[in-house]
């Protein structure tokens, strides 16, 4: 991929955070909710990730990681 | 400023980081992210089983591929009022043969010579972390160790977070190496590398907006450099280049319904390596509560990735490229994968029961692996 794409991409998404609005604390309870966590579950994603990562080719970009194995 | 600091530890709840590098286990769990104010102690048990290799592609071998039961064992703890600590370990059992290489058949169709006897083998490892918190932050930092009978590694990484005084922003970013060493079983009888050694330097960097009232979206870059012995000592005439550079970039999106008490999970990854690898990756997933205690999650996930460059479908024993792997892993395929999760919470405790079917499709590599997964635990908050 090319650099001149990669920022653009990263520029776009951080294009759409500036139209974001501003929210007061007390307004945050649903955003807060443990089900709204970018990783709800960590032992379950821990699973998955490393099934992904010995199966398929790509890793990282994920929430959770182990160490290296002898799987990939 | 006390509400600028509940703000601000609000946002930093949400905005753990989602993007992991080699030996990094980053928190992202809401609760865990602020100094966590109950110890848990979380138990998996799962059942990992591949589908066997269709007889007319086996040449050779065992058609039977993998099972594994894993057993997982998490500890999170609040050590005072700025720190916490968490333990993770995972035990696997695994058994099955894999393949060893391919070859293209008279009716041009590719065979399979899979791994004659069945292999054993398990594998072991530990995660120590330890996180402080600050009014507008955290650091935290994290050591692995895996170890088999023929594979150990060690693992280290540092990250932090920031939020900024809009206190609707947060910067994260982390570093991680780990040092693995390779010491493939029956090494002098199938004349494979003795011993070998790789290593992995990985750096991320994502920024996370509150939305709005019921959204929130995180972004981020990940690059990886991995130098040593990249090549699979277990598979005939498998030889791939010493360097590999990979670099990621991930969206996240959640979006609150109140009325359906639903939490709408989007994520997209974009992969890309100088092996020639490109994936793209994208999953949904919605947490539905049926009552204060019971929620159910159905979720889906498409990827999409790109052969290699030096990919072949068929080994090549000549050797007439430099670099060159019939490994199925490296072809170009796709993959659907749908789940489901059922959480119920009983008072302190609470019960998970999880499944997943894996299938994919369009690769010129018969070897190419469908599976279930099935997992059952329990989560004591005390």
């Amino acid at each position: 991929m090319h650099l001149n794409l990669r920022i653009c991409l990263l520029l776009s998404a951080l294009a759409v955070m500036t139209a974001c609005q501003f929210v007061p604390a007390y307004q945050r309870g649903d955003l807060a909710r443990p089900e709204m966590a970018f990783d709800a579950d960590p032992l379950g994603s821990k699973l998955n990730q490393h099934i992904y990562f010995s199966k398929e080719a790509s890793t990282g970009g994920n929430g959770v990681a182990a160490g290296g194995c002898g799987c990939n | 400023m006390q509400l600028g600091r509940m703000k601000s530890k609000t946002l930093m709840a949400l905005s753990a980081s989602a993007v992991a590098l080699p030996g990094v286990l980053v928190s992202t769990s809401a609760i865990s992210d602020t100094p966590p104010t109950a110890k848990v102690i979380s138990y998996r048990a799962s059942s990992y089983k591949e589908d066997s290799l269709a007889s007319e592609a086996l040449l050779a071998g065992s058609p039977e591929r993998y099972d594994i039961e894993i057993h997982q064992l998490r500890y999170s703890s609040p050590i005072g009022e700025k720190y916490s600590i968490s333990l993770d370990s995972s035990y696997e059992s695994m058994s099955g043969a894999s393949p060893w290489y391919t070859v293209k058949s008279a009716n041009g169709n590719t065979k399979v010579a899979m791994s004659g006897a069945s292999i054993y083998e398990k594998r072991r490892d530990v995660t120590a972390s330890v996180q402080r918190y600050y009014d507008r932050g955290n650091v935290g930092a994290s050591f692995t160790i895996s170890d088999e009978n023929d594979y150990r590694s060690n693992s280290a990484s540092v990250d932090g977070s920031f939020t900024l005084a809009n206190d609707s922003t947060t910067l994260s970013l982390g570093i991680a190496h780990s040092d693995d060493d390779i010491n493939p079983t029956d090494a002098a009888l199938f004349n494979r590398i003795p011993s070998a050694n790789k290593s992995t330097t990985s750096a991320f960097f994502s920024v996370t907006q509150i939305l709005n009232q019921f959204s929130i979206i995180q972004t981020g870059v990940s690059s990886t450099r991995a130098g040593g012995y990249l090549t699979d000592p277990y598979k005939l005439s498998d030889h791939r280049p010493e360097e590999r550079n990979q670099f990621t970039w991930t969206t996240s999106w959640r979006r609150y319904f109140r009325e359906q008490r639903s939490a709408f999970h989007a994520n997209y990854r974009f992969y890309d390596d100088d092996f020639g690898v490109r994936s793209h990756t994208i999953d949904f997933a919605l947490h539905k509560s049926f009552s204060r205690s019971i929620t159910l999650v159905p979720n889906v996930r498409y990827y999409q990735q790109q052969a290699a460059d030096f990919f072949t479908p068929a080994t090549d024993f000549a050797r007439t490229m430099e670099f060159n792997s019939s490994d199925y892993r490296l072809s170009k395929y796709d993959a659907l994968s749908a789940g489901l999760k059922f959480n119920v919470q009983l008072g302190d405790y609470t019960l998970v029961l999880s499944g997943e079917r894996y299938r994919t499709s369009g690769s010129s590599n018969p070897a190419m692996i469908d599976f279930t997964r099935l997992s059952a635990g329990i989560d004591y908050t005390f």
